[in-house]
């Protein structure tokens, strides 16, 4: 009877580990392919060009800033200088205990104003607005601390311009970052409602004044892991999703979004852990649910760059946070999920996200247990435990090489020792990393104090950026 | 074969696949940045002895029949034919004309693939083709691919092509919205040229169901700010039905400008859509005339945020408006103060404000736009 049951659990686990590994491969090779046509496109197509257009729609930069003072007018700064014909940025100071006020004040010659702020969304007060005096087009939100949500909320509240770019104060823009995704605004502007970007870890590289001047691959482990995870996630996932026109996250720290289309949804949830996908399916959500036609997109060419935990204590808090983030929303929106209405997004990448995130590390930790049982039991033996062993790594490597693959368009970590770190990390992340971010997402389900918590990141900041230590 | 031969199998095949991709991984990092240093090289040498051509007009540096199909080569020529002039010119095209560049490319872009090899030949002919290339851009305006349509119209404007300026016109309308966009940078770059073509476009194909290139025509006619149009703009904005061609067409008005834009804007302040009343105040502020100040006052009491706003910005930049705002700060409708302070806090006169406060100069229209700005705890409605 038990060797039934492990069998059956065994070929259970076999059947969706093959599924998995089947739709990342797909992802992948899709991805690919949309890749190398972005790529085509981006050395011979001139996206410059929009700089000089005046078809170029306007742009609000918003920026959440909650005890930023450090940083802020470093970010601000190294933001204003982005290439792009018209945008503006609006600063929401989220209640900071710090100088963050007074920084920006002081930097930017602000002046308290009088000017009718329509509260399309609800958010917690605000005390006050300043503008800018000098060549900064910069407006500054100084209100009661509400959270990140609440902040982009009154950032889109404040916003003069159709769409705003929602982002966080600790990031560095690549010079034609909104060029990039405006692109593909321009390209459908009546339908186009989101458009998501590409996020690079920028621990270990060359930053000065606030920008990138060279890319590197981080020496540490944990950053190391960090920069191979998210080149797999927006280089050989992201692009099919979005070709696909089913992406269900538009990643927080940065998306370009319609500002009527965020006001007719109600603007982020406030509290909500996971503000960026719970918005970005609420979006899907009231355009199919309205039959209003629409799209949300990717662009891989918007890089902008960020910095990610340095140390397995806070990466702990913020994959904890992610997942909580991933349950609140499987949660919410489960009616969605293998719905045939919401089309590929219901049958495809949502239903993946539920099976393949959410449900991942449930299947996983039943699979350390079952394993070791079955093999004491005799119920497994050995070549078939290698075999699993082995398709695992193989697979796992072979994401990871895909998505090292395609980051080749951009050009980056060329040394000997980039590469070699790159490699290296690509073989050793599935003993043990692999593991413990398992583990920590198992904790996320488990729930209690440290899963409800926003953590703090820990963060060196733009302006101190370029040392590693 | 039973499932751990199957098994093992699946691992091989899976090993062999990633092996093959690291090598490939390993192989493309070690050439990346050599084969971009030896782009560049390249580049540089042929530059240097193009130059020498252009120089001399002698060729005593023969230049490989083989460089035609280099691009470097052709980065080098592109980056060439932007600096030079005159003679220089007509050497630079003779040189290319004997390696048979454009022939070459035209050959290119008329192949299925691949598509990198087929843009870069669009770009190519964009940027270095002469008239004899014309036939083959208009003959690619239609191409499959949109970056290619693109590069084509593009070249075509480059050139001035007047047939050029059809050939754009024809897929207006019916192009993807990134295209036409692009399509209508081009028809700006032609200028006046495109001026009347862009007319008969708008009158042969207004009121048509789909209006999307008769709105782009219109943008583009108001960016190339030909006033002779004037008279065409406001006709469009009188028959027209559909909202977003008025509204293309007082944005349009607003660039071209002149005293004959002015009657037509004026009445479109008064439509009862809210969004007409304030693109006409946006458009009123852009030509600058002071004999609209009392028609946008009146807006600033409109029942309409935007159409307050736009009013009050578009008094701000005309002659005599920042009076006409300070004046409404005594208004007893705060909508109407709201966005009048707002623009004044915009255009510089709170801070000139401020500034005489504390030197102790402030006139009474000072001391009251003051007061109302720092009003109370919370100043927001």
């Amino acid at each position: 009877m038990i060797h039934d049951i492990l069998a059956w659990a065994g070929y259970a686990t076999l059947v969706y580990f093959i599924l998995m590994q089947l739709y990342m491969i797909g992802l992948g090779l899709r991805s690919g392919a949309v890749m190398r046509r972005i790529h085509h496109l981006n050395r011979f197509g001139r996206v410059s060009e929009m700089l000089s257009s005046y078809t170029s729609p306007p742009v609000t930069i918003v920026i959440p800033a909650y005890n930023e003072a450090a940083g802020i007018v470093a970010s601000v700064r190294s933001m204003s200088i982005v290439g792009y014909p018209r945008f503006e940025i609006v600063v929401i100071n989220d209640g900071s205990s710090d100088e963050t006020l007074e920084e920006l004040v002081e930097a930017f010659n602000l002046e308290q104003v009088r000017v009718p702020y329509r509260a399309d969304i609800p958010t917690a007060p605000v005390r006050a607005i300043y503008r800018g005096r000098g060549t900064v087009d910069i407006t500054v939100i100084d209100k009661e601390n509400g959270g990140r949500a609440d902040a982009l909320n009154a950032g889109i509240n404040a916003a003069r311009y159709p769409y705003a770019l929602c982002t966080d104060a600790d990031v560095i823009l690549d010079a034609n970052c909104l060029v990039g995704a405006m692109r593909r605004v321009v390209e459908d502007r009546e339908r186009t409602v989101a458009v998501g970007g590409n996020i690079r870890p920028l621990n270990g590289s060359r930053v000065q004044l606030g920008h990138l001047i060279r890319a590197e691959v981080p020496k540490r482990l944990v950053p190391r892991m960090q920069v191979l995870e998210y080149l797999r996630t927006f280089l050989a996932t992201r692009p099919a999703w979005s070709q696909m026109e089913a992406l269900p996250l538009i990643s927080g720290a940065f998306g370009v979004w319609k500002r009527s289309a965020v006001v007719a949804v109600g603007g982020f949830t406030i509290g909500h852990m996971g503000e960026d996908m719970d918005l970005t399916m609420r979006m899907h959500r009231y355009h199919i649910d309205n039959k209003i036609p629409y799209r949300i997109v990717y662009e891989p060419s918007a890089v902008i760059w960020t910095e990610v935990p340095e140390t397995l204590r806070v990466l702990k808090r913020q994959r904890i946070r992610w997942h909580r983030g991933l349950m609140t929303a499987v949660k919410d929106f489960l009616p969605m999920t293998f719905n045939p209405k919401y089309g590929r997004l219901g049958m495809i990448t949502w239903a993946a996200m539920f099976l393949f995130e959410f449900l991942a590390p449930i299947i996983e930790i039943v699979g350390w247990i079952t394993i070791p049982t079955a093999l004491a039991l005799g119920a497994l033996n050995t070549t078939t435990l290698f075999v699993l062993l082995a398709l695992a790594f193989g697979f796992g490597l072979f994401n990871s090489l895909v998505a090292l693959l395609l980051d080749e368009s951009y050009g980056h970590f060329n040394s000997k020792a980039d590469t070699a770190r790159l490699i290296v990390m690509a073989l050793i992340e599935n003993f043990g990393m692999r593991q413990i971010t398992v583990a920590w997402r198992i904790r996320a389900l488990i729930g209690g104090k440290i899963t409800r918590a926003w953590g703090n990141m820990e963060r060196k900041g733009v302006a101190n950026l370029g040392v590693e230590g | 074969m039973n499932a751990p031969t199957i098994g093992l199998i699946a691992v091989v095949i899976v090993f062999v696949v990633d092996i093959v991709l690291l090598l490939g991984l390993v192989v493309l990092k070690a050439f990346h940045r050599r084969r971009t240093e030896r782009h560049e090289l390249r580049r540089a040498a042929y530059v240097a002895t193009l130059s020498r051509h252009l120089a001399s007009n002698e060729q005593s540096d023969r230049i490989d029949e083989a460089a035609a199909d280099d691009d470097a080569f052709i980065d080098a020529v592109i980056d060439l034919r932007n600096v030079v002039s005159g003679r220089e010119i007509e050497t630079l095209t003779g040189l290319v004309d004997g390696l048979g560049l454009v022939k070459r490319q035209e050959a290119k872009l008329r192949r299925r693939f691949p598509l990198g090899q087929r843009l870069r030949a669009a770009v190519s002919l964009a940027e270095i083709g002469d008239e004899t290339t014309a036939p083959v851009l208009i003959e690619h305006i239609s191409d499959r691919e949109a970056e290619i349509r693109i590069q084509c119209a593009r070249g075509l404007g480059r050139m001035q092509n007047t047939a050029g300026i059809d050939a754009i016109l024809e897929r207006l309308g019916i192009e993807d919205p990134w295209v036409r966009v692009r399509f209508a940078d081009t028809l700006i770059g032609f200028g006046a040229k495109a001026t009347w073509p862009l007319a008969a476009y708008i009158r042969v194909n207004l009121g048509h169901d789909e209006n999307r290139g008769v709105i782009e025509a219109i943008r583009v006619l108001g960016t190339i700010g030909d006033r002779e149009i004037g008279p065409i703009l406001s006709g469009v904005l009188r028959v027209a039905s559909d909202p977003e061609v008025q509204l293309a067409a007082i944005e349009a008005l607003g660039f071209v400008g002149g005293p004959m834009a002015i009657p037509p804007l004026d009445h479109a302040l008064r439509s009862s859509d809210w969004r007409l009343r304030a693109k006409a105040a946006s458009a009123l502020g852009h030509i600058g005339d002071p004999s609209v100040n009392r028609a946008l006052a009146a807006r600033l009491k409109d029942e309409n945020w935007w159409v307050r706003r736009n009013s009050a910005a578009a008094l701000g930049s005309l002659p005599g408006g920042d009076q006409v705002l300070l004046a409404t700060m005594r208004s007893p409708e705060q909508p109407a103060r709201d966005a009048a302070a707002e623009t004044l806090a915009d255009i510089g006169t709170l801070t000139a404000a401020r500034q005489r406060d504390e030197a102790g100069v402030a006139t009474e229209e000072d001391i009251l736009l003051l007061e109302y700005v720092i009003a109370g705890d919370r100043i927001l409605v």
